[in-house]
């Protein structure tokens, strides 16, 4: 029994996943939906606005949304390479994400991965 | 005063092995979060010099407030667009195609426009190669 509880408990320590960000967020729902590579940076936008970001170590810091640029280019100057993981609210305005995306350009961020929730029938037949 | 001799137990006990593993377990089962890991990916421009795509010869499609697409002006519903793009795509493989979602619009809604032109190589058996997605600023400083 203690065998298989520890071979258990190796199991969970080896999945386990160390979220940088715990904004509580509604997601946009997508079909395509592809993995995130791991310590990819994350900005977060709350439906009100607020902006959080972290560089994929640490956990996640409020910030400015002048400030973003700042840090995704301090992000880019370690790793040209660094994803970054847009986790927005599916109803938060979109001039929010715009300057966000916008700061990520400017920083000449590689490449944006939009977080999203697996879209099902039922949403899709919905939703517009 | 009497000590017990020749009762000491030289083994480690492990009756309470089980119980401190399953209490592991527990701990383990109720911290792991099943993250949303997955997303739609989104390369940006990396040239810097390469201007904001021709307004005149692009796809143009608004998404106002609410939802509602306008694609080159005319309301079309989201299940229609890739139908329009179709003909567009077969004479022109790197036609433009911009997503401009105005400033009020529900972020939702952008995703959804830009995941279905991501499910075209599926539905018409083609792909979307060139969708950009200016920022307002760039709106602003190339296009008027």
């Amino acid at each position: 029994m203690a065998d298989i509880a520890f071979l258990l408990i190796i199991f969970f320590m080896v999945t386990i996943n160390f979220e940088v960000d715990k904004t509580q967020v509604f997601l946009p729902k997508t079909t395509i939906r592809l993995e995130i590579p791991k310590k990819a940076a994350y900005i977060s936008i709350t439906e009100s606005g607020q902006i959080r970001v972290s560089g994929g170590e640490e956990i996640s810091v409020p910030v400015h949304p002048e400030d973003v640029l700042s840090f995704a280019a301090d992000v880019v100057a370690r790793d040209p390479q660094k994803e970054f993981v847009l986790k927005a609210d599916q109803s938060v305005p979109y001039r929010y994400v715009d300057g966000v995306i916008d700061s990520l350009k400017q920083a000449k961020a590689r490449v944006i991965y939009l977080l999203s929730e697996q879209e099902t029938i039922d949403t899709s037949a919905g939703g517009g | 005063m009497k000590f017990k001799r020749g009762s000491v137990n030289d083994e480690i006990p492990t009756a309470s092995m089980a119980d401190i593993a399953f209490l592991l377990i527990i701990y383990f089962m109720v911290t792991t979060t099943f993250a949303a890991t997955r997303g739609i990916d989104f390369s940006l421009p990396q040239d810097d010099d390469s201007p904001l795509v021709d307004k005149e010869e692009s796809v143009l499609i608004e998404i106002q407030p609410g939802g509602v697409l306008l694609v080159d002006n005319k309301p079309l519903p989201l299940d229609n667009i890739l139908e329009y793009l179709k003909p567009k795509l077969e004479r022109n493989p790197m036609k433009p195609v911009i997503i401009r979602a105005n400033e009020m619009t529900e972020y939702g809604y952008m995703v959804s426009v830009f995941d279905e032109l991501r499910q075209a190589p599926d539905k018409i058996g083609m792909e979307v190669k060139n969708v950009s997605i200016p920022t307002q600023r760039e709106i602003n400083m190339f296009w008027y």
